[in-house]
């Protein structure tokens, strides 16, 4: 099941870009892989036992059986809720770009296609060389995706991409090999825990390059504005999510001691790269800086959560990961659609657009209430978890995070009203239509996830750790 | 009973929904009675609550209903649950009341206007809110309809959005009410901290001082947002901004009181925190004063009955801070009534003279709409308070309860009367200059009479319902003879100050008495004209801009933020962040073409290079050996 999970996108990667088929039926064939696999993992919920929890649908295989590296890969609770956000997302993502139809298309597709298995693994991969192959993996398509079909400074960005990215991931792979030697073995359900700062800083290193967290997001608000728009929601909605997952699976779980001595410098990292991002993003001049910014800022919060080591945190940042994921994606897609109309996207130049636009002005309503926390949503669920998390650390930091639920309300709005408010816009025609069906039939089911979790946020933090105590998982290293 | 309150619940935020999902397939006028109904099949619900309440003995009228499991994490659970008990179901009978009948009024106000299905929309999902608001069955269902009903005032407010002013006025409101949020969750970890969760039961548990202090101060906080007191007042006028039906619901009858039950709902953690409670009624006594003052020089007729609203709010917290939680109660409930009917019968106004507001361009309007001048007149007497109207019997027992509250209660009492002076001085200054003396030019040429068609039958009757009951609403309680409102509310919140008979007397008396001279000053000063009003250019200008509280705030905090914000991008991102990581491009580059030059071609360069890293190897194996 796991398996198949992985291959199969994997698989129609492989069948468009050998077949030499044509744009659309390219395109179709993708989407249809992106479906079914979506239904796979349908599958994977209806069947993983979470009254058990555990890791299920394990699959293993011996690969270099004199270093006791193996093909092991298996889903926990909270892996099944981050591949499906990962399949969704691209779902949608591969939909727009269908929809938009990007030049040579059977490389993109076949990329995206790549890229989604490359994810997934990543999220169910057991063993750390496994999950290093699969996070690498991962990477590849998207320095294509963003250095062939982004912007006109996609250069430039890719260049800073791939240097922060291959930094992290060259640490990473350091801190593999020494603790994975040291321990004899690369399997992460047998490897016992650590308490060497060195190891433990490398894979913090490439996890908060990924993320990102403050001040290593320089590659961000190039990458995030020269990509093509799903691409930029994949990278902030998918992508950042690896790293979060990382520091929970490997990080936290694998180091319990260096956790305690860098704890605090973390959280305030973390604490500050929140605020820094919600102020930013208060006075970026243009739609992709407003929610690139505060992806860093909700980075930051998921990375709070985390490193508060306790059961609310744990409960409250896989929640938040889920949400921000879906919001992220649901946001930069709008983006697209909107600088598709009006080929610009400062915000100087646009406004007005709701009237005579109520689809587009329902869905970018919605997604934004959601993505400013309001309460009843999910995302203010995912919040006040993790801000109940932090306060046990020390009320300051719960603070500090309740002051940036007061910014996140003021760029939110600020993006709205300069969006769809106030009197129309220089680029903003008449001729800029409403959201089309097929642009609705990609957004309109992102956002109706977010809504059913914000009526039921107890499903994913019910079911993610082991009878709810992730404390125990976490702290035993998922054994 | 708990179908009642689940169908009270759900019915407008099924209406809500159906509206949006329907679009174009539903008309205008079939929105407008879609939202109509659903609001009447809530207070269907909540009668249905109401009287199966009666039913029960007082000790049984507590029940909880959850859905199911909301929120988990860890060990901490929270259901979606409401809560039906006699303070709820109070709420739940005026929201839904007054709410269905300010929609009602809606269809004919907002008629002709383009968007009427996304306003009517927007009112239904307001009206979900604000039950979900009072009938959360624990702090974070309260919290979650607390948030909910300032997205829809957001929303509301900025109904008209291609105006740059309603938006900002919309932003400014969601803004300050995010900072009471804020402050209503950080009390709420504190409660998750220590007490493991959130219900309402455990706010009567032990806490230390502090503990106790800082969860009321938390609430509080968020209550002063809410219900635009001191020092977060300053959203509430700009609100005006949107359509009057909504400044009657939101801005008057419903969500600024939230506050006020806010207060009773977790009186527990005040009682424990009784500095904290002062400090309640303190802001409400400041408040009433302010906003009295500033109402004086107000020039536009929402503007006027907003800082009355304020006014009447910061009379609601003084009772309630004070612990005279059922009188606080009363007047919120008699304050719904003739709040919302006055502001109706200035939508009125306003919709007869072409959307004009300022009082300045009326006047003489007594003779051409006489029905609607009454019904402004009844609003009006009840809102100063005198007998047999409602504001009399509820506004009273408040000053009453001050004058049992030691020295600072006197200090209270003092500042709510002097309030009821103002009450009576800005109220009719209002009266007299929109519907005395002569019809000015301004009338004569845009008075468009209301068409007693379907339209106008919409708007009249709301109104006519409200007139009576702010004539009647007061009744059923008069202190000294009976308190049925007491009664009902004494098993969730026993009222910690009990007046005498002596202290009901001798406050009403001197409040009735200060109204009416504030009502004769305004006479002397705005119909006949006796005096000519003083000019004191200091205190006029301290008045007009409002206390200098928005500039204050600007100063403080907008400018600030905004200023660190770019100091930020100038600072750090741009010139480290940004900078650094394009340097890092151009030195790999550079390292890359320095790293090219090793590449000479020459072989005995190469062998040299093999040889001598050959040794160092041979070395390291053998000295690590």
């Amino acid at each position: 099941m796991t398996t198949l999970l992985i291959l199969l996108p994997l698989a129609a990667a492989l069948v468009i870009w050998v077949l030499p088929l044509n744009d659309i039926s390219a395109g179709a064939l993708a989407l249809l892989a992106a479906l079914v696999e979506v239904g796979l993992w349908i599958q994977l919920v209806v069947r993983y036992d979470f009254a058990q929890g555990g890791l299920q649908f394990s699959q293993q295989q011996s690969w270099f059986s004199d270093l006791h590296v193996s093909y092991h890969v298996g889903v926990y609770g909270f892996s099944v809720w981050l591949v499906g956000l990962t399949v969704v997302a691209m779902a949608a993502a591969i939909a727009y770009g269908f929809w938009v139809g990007r030049d040579r298309v059977r490389a993109y597709m076949g990329l995206m296609l790549f890229l989604t298995g490359a994810v997934v693994g990543v999220f169910t991969a057991q063993d750390l060389l496994l999950f290093y192959a699969f996070f690498e993996a991962m990477m590849i398509p998207l320095y294509v995706l963003v250095g062939v079909w982004g912007g006109p400074g996609r250069m430039g960005a890719t260049l800073k991409f791939v240097l922060y990215t291959m930094a992290g991931s060259l640490l990473m792979l350091a801190s593999i090999i020494v603790y994975g030697l040291s321990q004899n073995t690369f399997d992460l359900t047998e490897i016992g825990q650590s308490s060497s700062d060195w190891v433990f800083l490398g894979f913090v290193a490439a996890f908060a390059i990924k993320a990102p967290l403050f001040p290593l997001h320089g590659w961000l608000p190039d990458a995030y504005r020269e990509s093509s728009p799903e691409v930029a929601a994949i990278l902030s909605g998918v992508v950042s999510k690896a790293a979060a997952y990382g520091f929970l699976r490997i990080a936290i779980a694998k180091f319990p001691d260096p956790v305690q001595h860098y704890r605090v410098p973390i959280l305030a990292l973390a604490a500050i790269g929140l605020i820094y991002g919600s102020l930013l993003a208060f006075r970026a001049p243009d739609i992709r800086g407003v929610i690139a910014y505060s992806s860093l800022a909700q980075m930051g919060l998921i990375t709070m959560g985390l490193f508060a080591v306790n059961d609310l945190g744990f409960d409250g940042a896989v929640l938040q990961m889920v949400n921000h994921g879906l919001v992220s994606t649901t946001l930069f897609l709008l983006a697209g659609m909107v600088e598709r109309r009006t080929l610009t996207g400062e915000l100087s130049r646009l406004g007005g657009m709701a009237r005579g636009r109520p689809a587009l002005a329902t869905v970018l309503m919605t997604t934004g209430v959601i993505a400013l926390a309001v309460p009843l949503s999910s995302a203010f669920a995912g919040e006040f978890l993790i801000l109940a998390a932090v306060f046990r650390q020390g009320w300051g930091w719960s603070v500090v995070g309740a002051v940036a639920i007061v910014l996140a309300a003021a760029y939110i709005l600020r993006l709205i009203s300069a969006l769809l408010h106030r009197e129309v816009g220089p680029a903003v025609s008449d001729s800029a239509l409403d959201l089309r069906p097929a642009e609705l039939g990609v957004v309109v089911p992102l956002v109706a996830c977010l809504l059913a979790l914000s009526a039921w946020p107890a499903a994913i933090t019910e079911h993610s750790f082991r009878h709810d105590r992730g404390q125990t998982d976490v702290t035993q290293g998922f054994k | 009973m708990i179908y009642g309150a689940w169908i009270c619940l759900l019915s407008p935020l099924a209406a809500a929904g159906l509206i949006t999902l329907a679009g174009k397939r539903i008309t205008r006028r079939g929105a407008g009675y879609l939202a109509t109904l659903s609001c009447f099949v809530s207070f269907g619900g909540a009668i249905a609550a109401f009287i199966s309440l009666l039913g029960r003995s007082s000790e049984q009228r507590s029940v909880v209903s959850t859905a199911w499991l909301w929120i988990t994490g860890g060990s901490y659970r929270s259901g979606f649950e409401v809560l039906i008990d006699p303070l709820s179901v109070m709420m739940m009978l005026i929201v839904s009341g007054v709410g269905a009948l300010i929609v009602l009024y809606s269809i004919g106000y907002m008629d002709g206007d383009k968007e009427e299905r996304r306003y009517f929309a927007y009112m239904a999902l307001f009206v979900f809110s604000m039950l979900l608001l009072v009938q959360g069955g624990n702090l974070l269902i309260l919290l979650a309809g607390w948030g909910m009903v300032g997205l829809s005032s957001y929303l509301l407010i900025g109904f008209w959005h291609e105006r740059p002013s309603a938006i900002a006025a919309a932003k400014k409101a969601f803004i300050m009410n995010a900072l009471g949020d804020a402050a209503m969750a950080l009390a709420l970890f504190l409660l998750i901290q220590k007490a493991g969760s959130v219900e309402f039961g455990i706010l009567g548990g032990e806490y230390t001082s502090t503990v106790a202090n800082l969860v009321a101060l938390g609430l509080l906080g968020g209550a002063v947002a809410k219900s635009a007191q001191l020092p977060l007042q300053t959203w509430l006028p700009d609100a005006m901004e949107g359509p009057t039906p909504v400044s009657a619901l939101i801005h008057a009858a419903t969500m600024v009181t939230a506050g006020v039950y806010l207060i009773v709902r977790t009186h527990a953690i005040f009682e424990q925190a009784p500095k904290v409670a002062d400090l309640a009624a303190g802001l409400g006594a400041g408040t009433l004063l302010i906003a009295g003052l500033v109402a004086l020089v107000q020039v536009d007729i929402k503007r006027v009955i907003a800082y009355s609203t304020m006014s009447q709010i910061g009379y609601m917290f003084l009772g309630v801070g004070l612990g005279a939680y059922a009188n606080g109660m009363f007047h919120l409930m008699t304050h719904a009534f003739f709040k919302a009917l006055l502001f109706m019968a200035a939508g009125i106004v306003i919709h007869s003279l072409t959307d004009e507001q300022d009082i300045r361009k009326m006047g003489g309007l007594r003779r051409l709409m006489p029905r609607t001048f009454i019904a402004f007149l009844i609003g009006a007497v009840a809102l100063v308070g005198l007998p047999p109207f409602a504001g009399f019997f509820s506004k009273d027992s408040i000053l009453a309860a001050a004058m049992d509250h030691g020295a600072y209660g006197y200090v209270l009492w003092v500042v709510g009367l002097a309030g009821t002076f103002l009450t009576g001085l800005y109220t009719f200054r209002l009266v007299f200059l929109v519907f005395w003396g002569e019809p000015s030019a301004f009338v004569h040429e845009h008075f468009h009479a209301l068409k007693p068609d379907l339209s106008g039958m919409t708007m009249g009757v709301p109104v006519a319902v409200l007139a009576v009951l702010s004539v009647i609403g007061g009744w059923i309680q008069f202190a000294p003879l009976w308190h049925p409102v007491e009664t009902w509310l004494q098993s969730v919140a026993e009222p910690v100050v009990t007046p005498t008979n002596w202290q009901e007397g001798i406050s009403s008396a001197l409040a009735v008495v200060l109204g009416l001279l504030g009502i004769y000053v305004a006479w002397a000063l705005y119909a006949v004209k006796t005096f000519s009003v003083p000019r004191l250019a200091f205190a006029q200008r301290l008045l007009e801009h409002k206390f200098y509280f928005d500039e204050l705030y600007d100063t403080l905090f907008y400018r600030p933020a905004v200023w660190m914000t770019k100091g930020l991008y100038r600072g750090v991102e741009d010139p480290l962040i940004a900078e650094s990581s394009a340097s890092l491009g151009h030195d790999t580059r550079d390292l890359g073409r320095f790293v090219a030059r090793l590449q000479t071609g020459l072989l005995r360069t190469y062998v040299l290079a093999i040889a001598s890293s050959a040794a160092v190897l041979a070395i390291v194996f053998i000295t690590v050996k």
